[in-house]
């Protein structure tokens, strides 16, 4: 399993834009399970409404783990996606 | 002609509907001035120009969640269908200013069921653009097979969903 952190520098947090971006991202790591976690909940970071559901805003902390399949570049992919987008 | 045979195979009246949560114009996600819809990041969908000041719950469900702004609500059907209602663009911004909402998150809902009413004067005169997309989130699992472009009444088929 590898494991990611970002802290959201989006003003906005992550409201609908980047939770929908960030879900397709997520998609594209195919059948390598991408779960994110914020305080005590985590949720399948390939379904946008559970990310919308966060609440997540600018400056918190997310955690991102990838797991199964090709996770090396799972977690290397949704780490530049986070840079550029959140 | 994949869309009429799909709706001759099977009767439309068995195919999951999603109704209007608002009266208005429905019209194409694409019309709508803001990329995250018109580019279906959230999924495919539809929208409506509001002519009145109240959304419904477009279907029997749950509130997956509504927003405390008031200005965004999502929606989980009994079927699994999630769906996201977005009163205006870019809303987010009035923090709640001209939204009452009626339901709040966790609720069971029945179609057609006030869920927010607003004020598409005082939001309007703020210079916000009151187009309401409609968002099926999972249409990936959901496919849309018939779309009601039109004028709309509340509770009028809206969404025809090949499930």
């Amino acid at each position: 399993m590898k494991t990611i952190t970002h802290v959201i520098q989006d003003p906005l947090g992550l409201h609908a834009r980047p939770a929908g971006l960030l879900a397709k991202a997520a998609a594209a790591c195919g059948d390598c399970t991408v779960n994110l976690t914020f305080k005590d909940r985590t949720v399948d970071a390939k379904r946008i409404m559970g990310l919308m559901k966060l609440g997540a805003k600018q400056g918190d902390t997310l955690t991102i783990t990838c797991e199964g399949e090709n996770e090396d570049a799972a977690a290397a992919s949704m780490e530049s996606f986070l840079k550029e987008n959140l | 002609m994949g869309i009429f045979d799909k709706l001759f195979h099977k009767p439309q009246s068995e195919h999951p509907v999603i109704t209007a949560p608002v009266a208005g114009t429905a019209v194409s996600l694409q019309e709508v001035n803001d990329p995250t819809f018109s580019q279906e990041i959230l999924g495919k969908g539809i929208a409506i120009r509001p002519t009145e000041g109240q959304i419904v719950a477009p279907c029997d469900g749950k509130v997956d969640m509504m927003f405390d702004t008031g200005h965004a609500v999502s929606l989980v059907s009994t079927n699994g269908m999630e769906i996201l209602i977005h009163v205006g663009l870019e809303t987010v911004q009035l923090k709640g200013k001209h939204y009452t909402t009626h339901a709040k998150t966790g609720d069971t809902v029945k179609q057609g069921q006030p869920l927010i009413s607003f004020d598409r004067e005082a939001i309007a005169a703020e210079g916000y653009d009151l187009i309401t997309p409609i968002v099926l989130c999972n249409s990936d699992r959901f496919p849309i097979l018939q779309a009601h472009l039109g004028a709309v009444s509340a509770g009028d088929p809206l969404l025809t969903i090949d499930a």
